[in-house]
């Protein structure tokens, strides 16, 4: 295992010693918030269920601690970038809290302020180090798939508020992972301001990337992926197009029923300049037009409420690429492994024409042999010998390069299976909230239709 | 095809257009419309449901004979009974069964006029017309002539404005056959209108082209008089409470026109959410053809945003149907008021010139003269006739208000309704726990 990379034990966690259970997290899980849906489970210890619960190791100690975060707060911040231009940019306040056993509760043990640039070097830390598991996804980098009335300004306060609850979920998400929560770079970037970024550089996993065009070559030109993986790819390509389509057009919608309501609003100003000139009619068409105000202006929730959901679907949307992401790592491996073999076998081969003198197929060696004469024994001798070197160093390779494609496989497909669950169950609930939230719109008109068709009566 | 079961109101009718013969051209072409010799059961009952009323002299035209939709004439028999109003309704006039009519110089549609009557102006108590449109604008021009101190109701816009529309489109006919409707029966409602003479000819003629082509046969001694003031008088000031009038109007036609405008944005903003859904909903049935476990939930979303719009577009329809073409119809009338106003004034400034013209006569005689005397009647009698139309005007205007403003919030509650019912229905099927592993 010579080739293997320094942290074994950072890179191939073994299979989790407890069940995994359910591992999810819903969005809302700030800390003093309400959040019916989420459910964590902390794996070892299936008695407990809170909001927005994590396991950690902590630093002294490798027992297991429960923990909140929440991402509580946004701040706009000026400072010096790198090349010393000065740049505003949001920084986020990531509060952690250890909650006690026995009381449930929750004392303040770390806060510190990070920006969105830190979350996706933590995050590409992640997928360098956890290629077999699906790496949950940041919230948007630039608003996208907005609505008029949205705005697109990455400091637009609606904007930035919104991507603090998304921050807050990436954080819980990871936390709530039986195999992420115990890395120590996620635990020392909820815990170690200053001096994290310098750290994660150290581990120097940029250097381990792949590069992304040794990956583009192993898709083409890998002969037997695990079908399952080539199933899974296709699979996140459609959803990553379907929930951009309908992402889209959901946009559209939000866009066209805004301008029905606030139409509606017209006829509050103009039944009351006509109720001026009526008598009997006056105070009904007044007060109609009363409750077509509020018709107009209760689309603001509405629409707002309804980002939530798209919010939802947006996470599931980037959650494909994370899915494409194991799968291409599989690709590579599977590329990696076939090449190893294809080079032991011509190697094997060399090695058995020089040992008999056969020259079985046409090679170089066998052309200058002809033209330059034959070598002499010792030579050969010596060649072999080189070659059964080579043989033996190859197939140790290949057997580990084997174990390890295995243990990939093997491991993967239970985190995949594990987000099987997690993307079921949260986007039924999704789902759900969306039905929901409609089923109060039609009662709000409803309602405010029914006292418009009183007013009218009394005309 | 009359054999079959009433089937109500048929706007067709089951007989082909190019069958029908021209319903103007005679009596005999009422019933030959009937088709075959045998009368079919309804028909037969028809007839012994009210046989008194049925016998028949020369040449009536008696409903229900010619037509198969005898349902209605079951109904309208029910309407004479029915004392809603606590009036004594004596006439009873109804606007259905619109046709088609291919000629080879032109294409028109015929609506069926059916009158019940039990007044003394009537000879029959009974009849049933045909007419077209033009017959209807004849009609008002007549009116118009022969009561001008009198509010005539307006007409459906004569050309279809947005010429994209179809006038043979069954959403047109429909729509102009419940304005003639209304128009009919505002003079029906009327108690100096409805006894106009050309209107009992509108409703009983059966050649109406022979008696437009007489001219005016009987004519109201009113009508003629005031039909000869000319224009050329100025009036200094009108009295306050037609000042009143006159702006009270002004604002209601442009408010009208205002809220014509809002409902029509909001008609077309809707569409253009429609159009949108229409895209929206089925994203969700490509996304449920790739899913295990929540292929099920995704279709129903799918299936729910698609009766929500099947609800939005009744919606549409309906306000497009039944909303606008009311409020239309009043700015019109609004309009057609303002010109009787002018009418008044003109009256108003003749007998106030004449009036002057003796005055400055310097004259011992006291005497009013008897040319004067008539003006200042004509006059009086003018406000009068409009003072009363006016109440009845507001009186009528605020019923037909209220009718179409609370239908107005009532189809936006029957949709509001509709999507609350799929919503609602889909949310047992978004819970369910799967049965085996997905």
């Amino acid at each position: 295992m010579e080739q293997a990379p320094p942290d074994l034990e950072r890179q191939w966690q073994p299979a989790p010693l407890e069940p995994l259970g359910h591992t999810d997290a819903g969005l809302q899980a700030a800390v003093g918030e309400e959040a019916e849906g989420s459910r964590d489970e902390v794996p070892g210890d299936g008695t407990e269920h809170a909001l927005g619960l994590g396991v950690l190791m902590t630093e002294n100690n490798f027992g297991l601690k429960k923990i909140e975060i929440s991402v509580s707060e946004a701040e706009k911040r000026t400072g010096r970038n790198a090349m010393n231009m000065q740049e505003t940019y949001t920084a986020y306040l990531i509060e952690t809290r250890s909650v006690e056993h026995t009381d449930g509760q929750s004392v303040l043990t770390d806060s510190l302020w990070r920006r969105y640039s830190e979350f996706e070097l933590l995050r590409n830390y992640l997928l360098v180090y956890y290629p077999h598991i699906v790496v949950p996804p940041l919230p948007e980098k630039r608003a996208e798939f907005v609505w008029h009335k949205l705005s697109a300004d990455n400091m637009d306060p609606d904007f930035v508020e919104r991507r603090r609850i998304g921050l807050e979920n990436f954080l819980l998400r990871v936390a709530s992972h039986p195999i992420l929560c115990r890395d120590k770079i996620f635990y020392l970037f909820l815990t170690q301001e200053g001096n994290w970024k310098e750290t994660v550089n150290e581990t120097g996993f940029q250097l381990k990337a792949d590069s992304r065009l040794k990956a583009l070559n192993a898709t083409f030109r890998v002969k037997n992926p695990d079908k399952r993986f080539t199933e899974l790819k296709h699979y996140s390509d459609e959803l990553q197009s379907v929930i951009s389509h309908l992402l889209r057009v959901r946009a559209r919608v939000a866009d066209r029923l805004y301008g029905v309501y606030k139409v509606h609003g017209n006829y509050g100003r103009v039944f009351s300049e006509w109720s001026a000139i009526e008598k009997e009619m006056g105070d009904g068409l007044q007060s109609a037009g009363h409750h077509m105000d509020v018709y107009a202006s209760s689309i603001d929730d509405i629409l707002e409420d309804e980002e939530h959901y798209a919010d939802q679907l947006k996470e599931y949307l980037f959650y494909a690429e994370a899915l494409r992401a194991v799968c291409r790592k599989h690709e590579l491996m599977q590329y990696d492994l076939e090449m190893a073999a294809q080079d032991l076998a011509s190697k094997k081969q060399q090695c058995e024409e020089l040992a008999t003198g056969t020259v079985r197929t046409f090679s170089l060696k066998g052309m200058t042999t002809k033209l330059f004469g034959q070598e002499t024994p010792e030579q050969r001798e010596a060649r072999i010998k080189v070659l059964e070197e080579q043989i033996n160093e190859g197939e140790q390779q290949l057997k580990s390069k084997n174990l390890e494609g295995r243990e990939f496989v093997k491991n993967a497909w239970a985190d995949i299976e594990r987000f099987k669950e997690q993307k079921n169950h949260d986007l039924k609930e999704a789902l759900i909230s969306y039905a929901v939230m409609q089923i109060s719109m039609c009662k709000k008109g409803i309602q405010v239709w029914t006292n418009a068709k009183e007013c009218f009566s009394k005309m | 095809m009359s054999g079959g079961p009433p089937k109500g109101l048929p706007s067709t009718g089951p007989h082909s257009l190019l069958d029908m013969p021209h319903p103007l051209a005679g009596s005999s072409s009422e019933e030959a419309v009937g088709g075959d010799s045998t009368p079919s059961p309804d028909l037969l009952m028809a007839r012994s449901f009210g046989d008194k009323d049925l016998i028949l002299p020369n040449g009536g035209t008696p409903a229900g004979t010619s037509s198969p939709a005898s349902s209605s004439s079951l109904l309208n028999r029910l309407q004479l009974d029915d004392d809603i109003d606590g009036e004594t309704r004596d006439l009873f006039v109804t606007v259905d069964d619109p046709k088609k009519h291919v000629c080879t110089m032109e294409t028109y549609i015929t609506y069926r006029i059916t009158t019940k009557s039990t007044r003394v102006e009537f000879d029959l108590p009974e009849y049933s017309v045909r007419r077209r449109y033009q017959d209807f604008d004849w009609l008002r021009n007549k009116l118009e002539e022969s009561q001008p101190t009198h509010l005539i109701p307006p007409l459906p816009e004569k050309f279809v404005v947005k010429g994209v529309v179809d006038r043979f489109s069954e959403e047109f006919v429909e729509t102009r056959r419940k304005a003639l409707d209304k128009f009919l029966k505002r003079i029906t409602d009327h108690p100096v209108l409805s006894f106009n003479e050309h209107f009992n000819v509108f409703l009983t003629a059966k050649d109406l082209n022979a008696y437009k082509r007489q001219g005016m046969a009987l004519l109201s001694r009113v009508g003629e008089s005031v039909k000869h003031v000319t224009g050329g008088y100025k009036l200094r000031s009108r009295p306050l409470e037609f000042a009143a009038i006159g702006d009270y109007l002004d604002t209601f036609a442009l408010k009208l026109g205002t809220i014509d405008r809002i409902a029509q944005r909001i008609i077309k903003e809707e569409i253009e959410y429609l159009v949108e859904l229409r895209e929206y909903g089925p994203v969700y049935s490509t996304w449920s053809a790739l899913e295990g476990e929540l292929a099920e939930p995704l279709e129903g979303v799918s299936a729910c945003i698609g009766n929500c719009s099947t609800a939005l577009e009744e919606l549409t329809d309906d306000m497009t149907e039944d909303f606008l073409p009311v409020l239309r119809e009043y700015i019109l009338y609004s309009d057609s008021m303002k010109s009787v106003l002018k009418k008044r004034d003109q009256v108003q400034a003749e007998y106030e010139a004449k009036l002057e013209a003796v005055a400055l006569r310097k004259e011992d005689r006291p005497k009013v003269p008897a040319d004067v005397e008539k003006c200042q009647d004509r006059m009086e009698c003018f406000n009068a006739d409009l003072k009363a139309d006016m109440e009845r005007w507001q009186s009528n205007k605020r019923q037909d208000f209220r009718q179409l403003l609370m239908g107005m919030a009532d189809k936006n509650i029957q949709y509001y309704e509709k999507c609350l019912m799929a919503w609602e229905s889909i949310i047992p099927l978004l819970q369910e726990k799967p049965e085996a592993n997905a």
